[in-house]
């Protein structure tokens, strides 16, 4: 196989790595950058776990070939926050509403929600069903998820506006 | 009981979510080694076949790879992956069937374990796999429970004459059923398939196992129970490995379900380890997940019940046939539950139950939430309901005349029920629901191509397995100096937030603040003895341990504070201090106090007198199961045209004793509601019936419900504080899972009146159904050999 050098820019800063053609996005995440948060639930693109940003589009991470990644925004997990190191307002609506259970399925679908709010910042119960439904989650039920999204979304206009106001 | 309660019946946030929301909780996947090979298992490509010789050279000579097993190289004592095995008591064990060995030399399913192999990555240890050459002689094989009861069907285990894996009657039958359904004004027999529902946890089995240079051996897995997993091991498996050689840890879980209480790859890694001299991880792919160890037992199941004309139950007669797939693990003690829960439900004089468990060449099941009582449910709750169309009495109404009452003598243990209020939430949620509007009584015809109705399905479930298993739990707390505490206990957290729940029962027992307190959990060196989580016990069994704890702690906290006061110029009895939100007080002066801390540090840094940490171990043992109760109520719309159901409204009320935390007990019974729509409504398990090839073996085709899926969702927390549990707590987690299917059974039969009677209730097999009712001619929906082939 040919090894070749890529430049990946992730979470904000860039990062080389010595990757394979067919390393996957989810392998250099992962294995190369330490970035455990981004979790395999199926390889296969249909279960959500392994949901990574690419230039603020969510992205399964499993089926997405490294290299096609390079020189592209990459945000996972770890690199959601609330403008410098706090909790985004999903992550703290998210604890609130008690929206995570085992967990493994939540940074996947933090980067979904993080994605449609961005696109979306008064969504209804149904948009937030609608971009959730390539996130499966074993544990909630749904539930508190889309309260808990629903939530951070007013949470956020309310910042904007006062924001606005200011 | 003081009723001034601090963090008991609080919403607060569970210990474990900041790390979940953030990335950085830490899974069996996710730990970092030096020197840490990555290991991987072969699958037998035929359902039943001899092994032959097992070339590994070519495997061996590939760069990389550092060990590759077979089965001359793992021992050869056999076991039963379920770990709980190991908490029955010795008759109960004897019950069990020890069948199997880490990798074998007859494969008896399509994925049946072969070899393993270690290597520098996974790239190459999946090489590997390839280049393992090994000789299969195939032998004729069975995937159909009934056909392999019969006497000319190939045997699967050859100690296992008929494939009978067990057969038994149930301990606790009553009276003379056969009498009493002669004698009975009505009867009615109803017969009902349940399928292999899979747990998808999202995070697929895995397992990192080292030894160290002393020989000391640990294990990383996500194990529901630690404690008796390293047991297990030690005992039935490696017997050369002494117990107390054996650390285990359970980190993070991604998902458990009951899949959890049962071995997974951890024996794998051990021997791979063990052959590598180096730490390894094996992992698992999810198509492995689902062509391997782990599902719900399909149940076949024919239920009998007798009743007067008024609608009181006479008798029950209950019989099953299970699937245990290739071997035993969970099969027997989830039909035994099963019977358990069916016949307990009811209060019926005359009952009759007895099952029989068959080997086939399938995957292998195990035990899953809700274990056997979402597959009984299934049937009980829609022969109920024909009993009550029979009679002309609503299904509310007949469930109310015949449910078990306080007092009542159980089936499960036979020991009296000490605790229910499943009127209550039969009453509740049918008052919620609008059962009376919805409703409209038997056989109305509803027409119009999307027709809606109404179902209710009320069921009991225990908070752990007092009176069967060693049900037992430990905790303890330590106080440091600085009036922070340390929770230890053994639950494991696979997402069912017990860790939250615990800590404000610590906090709400011992006086310190909740804040104060970090848990511990699911290490066998640190973290006491405890079973784990099944059976819905966390919250009574651990709870009762830790509130022990809690009033030991505070009692502890009381002494030492006489003398804090005596310097303070108060002369006070410890009966006359409290200690309450971190805050040691006297009872009559609230304003007289310091903060906990000061006796914490008085403690320790004792430099004129004797210096002792605070510290308490609590203990509870269950003689009994504590019932826990559920009552559901649900509302569909069938598309005749598809053959969809669209579930409209779904609520649940339980019998909860006290919600110590409102909120977990809520996500535990939506979670189980949903994961109970897709076991009702679109998770098909399907074996090929001619090559015992699992056929659904991804997430496209084993559709799970996605959020586009639910429907509305209420729970009613139905809360009378239950004397013999924490604070007044009765466990919650499996209830959920039990009533959708036959609630949601029972509305599609009052909106097209054809009665489901396989799992799921798929759109084929209600075209089918209806078709057939019409007398047109319908496409029978697609066979398998565990699910489907019964419409």
């Amino acid at each position: 196989m040919t090894k070749q050098i890529a430049t990946f820019t992730i979470n904000g800063r860039s990062r080389d790595a010595i990757i394979e053609p067919h390393f996957l996005l989810i392998d250099v995440v992962r294995d190369i950058f330490g970035l455990t948060g981004t979790k395999l639930g199926c390889g296969s693109g249909e279960c959500g776990a392994c949901t990574v940003l690419i230039d603020g589009e969510p992205v399964n991470a499993c089926l997405t070939l490294a290299i096609a990644a390079g020189g592209r925004s990459i945000t996972t997990i770890e690199g959601l926050h609330d403008g410098q190191a706090g909790l985004h307002p999903l992550q703290q609506a998210f604890i609130d509403h008690g929206a995570a259970q085992c967990g493994y399925c939540t940074p996947g679908v933090l980067l979904s929600m993080t994605a449609l709010l961005a696109a979306n910042g008064n969504p209804s119960a149904a948009d937030v069903k609608s971009a959730l439904s390539g996130n499966i989650c074993r544990c909630t039920g749904y539930v508190k998820i889309i309260d808990a999204v629903l939530d951070a979304a007013a949470r956020l206009r309310l910042r904007n506006e006062r924001g606005a106001a200011a | 009981m003081s009723e001034r309660l601090s963090y008991v019946g609080k919403r607060l946030a569970r210990p474990d979510i900041a790390a979940k929301v953030t990335g950085r909780a830490v899974y069996t996947a996710d730990v970092a080694l030096p020197g840490l090979l990555q290991g991987r298992i072969l699958g037998s490509p035929h359902p039943h076949a001899k092994i032959g010789n097992i070339d590994t050279t070519r495997a061996r000579a590939l760069p990389g790879v550092v060990a590759v097993i077979t089965h001359a190289d793992v021992p050869s004592d056999k076991f039963t992956r379920s770990t709980l095995a190991e908490a029955m008591p010795d008759f109960a064990f004897a019950g069990e069937r020890l069948d199997q060995t880490i990798l074998t030399s007859r494969a008896r399913y399509v994925g049946d374990w072969v070899a393993a192999v270690a290597a520098e990555d996974i790239y190459v240890a999946e090489k590997a796999l390839a280049l393992i050459e090994v000789e299969y002689e195939p032998l004729p094989a069975v995937f159909d429970p009934r056909a392999a009861l019969r006497p000319d069907a190939p045997l699967v285990h050859d100690d296992a004459p008929g494939n009978v894996a067990q057969r038994m009657e149930f301990p606790f039958n009553a009276g003379d059923t056969a009498q009493a359904l002669a004698e009975a004004d009505v009867t009615v027999e109803f017969f009902g398939v349940s399928s292999r529902q899979k747990h998808i946890h999202l995070e697929t089995d895995a397992a990192v196992a080292w030894f160290d240079a002393d020989g000391r051996l640990t294990v990383i897995s996500p194990s529901q129970g630690p404690h008796l997993a390293k047991r297990q091991v030690a005992r039935r498996i490696f017997r050369d490995i002494d117990e107390s050689k054996i650390h285990w840890i359970s980190p993070a879980i991604g998902g458990g379900f009951g899949a959890r209480l049962a071995l997974g790859v951890e024996p794998a890694a051990i021997a791979l380890a063990r052959a590598a001299g180096r730490p390894v991880r094996v992992t698992t792919t999810r198509e492995e997940d689902f062509s391997g160890y782990s599902s719900r037992t399909d149940h076949h199941q024919t239920v009998r019940l007798g009743a007067k004309s008024d609608g009181t139950l006479t008798a029950i007669d209950y019989r099953i046939v299970a699937d245990s797939g290739a071997y035993f693990s969970h099969s027997g003690s989830t039909t035994a539950v099963n019977i358990q829960m069916t016949l307990g439900t009811f209060q019926v004089p005359n009952r009759y139950g007895q099952f029989t468990i068959a080997y086939t060449n399938t995957p292998t099941t195990s035990g899953f939430r809700g274990y056997g009582n979402a597959e009984g449910a299934f049937v009980l709750q829609q022969a109920i309901d024909i009993l009550a169309e029979k009679l002309d009495i609503d299904p509310v109404e007949i469930r109310l005349k015949n449910i078990q009452k306080s007092g009542d003598p159980s089936c499960l243990p036979p020991v009296p029920v000490e605790h229910t209020r499943l009127d209550e939430c039969l009453r509740r949620g049918a008052e919620r629901f609008g059962w009376t509007e919805k409703w409209c009584g038997w056989g109305r015809c509803k027409t119009g191509r999307h027709r809606r109705g109404v179902g209710v399905s009320a069921i009991t479930h225990s908070s752990g397995a007092g009176g069967f298993l060693l049900e037992t739990s430990n905790a303890s707390i330590k106080l440091g100096a600085d009036g922070s505490a340390s929770l230890f206990v053994s639950p494991c957290e696979m997402g069912q937030g017990i860790l939250g729940a615990l800590t404000q029962v610590a906090a709400e027992s011992s006086g310190l603040s909740r804040e104060a307190i970090h848990v511990v959990t699911g290490d066998t060196d640190i973290t006491p003895f405890d079973l784990g989580s099944h059976a819905s016990r966390s919250m009574l069994v651990v709870g009762n341990a830790v509130a022990d704890a809690g009033a030991k702690i505070k009692h502890q906290i009381r002494e030492r504070a006489v003398p804090l006061f005596a310097l303070r110029q108060i002369k006070a009895e410890p009966s006359e201090i409290e200690v309450r939100e971190g805050r040691v007080f006297l009872f009559d002066r609230q304003d007289v106090g310091f903060d906990l801390r000061d006796v914490a540090e008085a403690a320790i840094f004792n430099f004129a007198d004797r210096s002792e940490q605070i510290a308490a171990t609590g203990a509870y043992s269950a003689h009994s199961h504590h019932p826990n109760h559920q009552a559901a109520f649900a509302e569909v719309e069938v598309d005749t045209h598809t053959g969809a159901v669209k579930v409209i409204e779904y609520l649940a009320a339980h019998d909860i004793g006290r919600a110590i935390n409102p909120q977990l007990v809520e996500g535990q019974i939506e979670g189980g509601a949903i994961q109970g729509l897709g076991f009702a409504l679109t998770e098909d398990f399907v074996i090929d019936p001619d090559t015992g090839v699992v056929l659904s073996n991804s997430l496209q085709t084993y559709r799970v419900p996605t959020a586009n899926d639910i429907p509305e969702v209420e729970t009613i927390l139905v809360e009378d504080p239950y004397a013999g549990g924490p604070f007044g707590a009765k466990g919650v987690g499996e209830a959920g899972i039990v009533n959708p299917a036959p609630a949601i059974a029972n509305a599609i039969y009052d909106a097209i009146g054809v009665r489901m009677t396989s799992l799921p209730m798929s759109a084929d097999k209600i075209l089918y159904l209806l078709a057939e009712r019409e007398k047109k001619s319908g496409v029978a929906p697609g066979a398998s050999a565990v699910s489907g082939q019964s419409i």
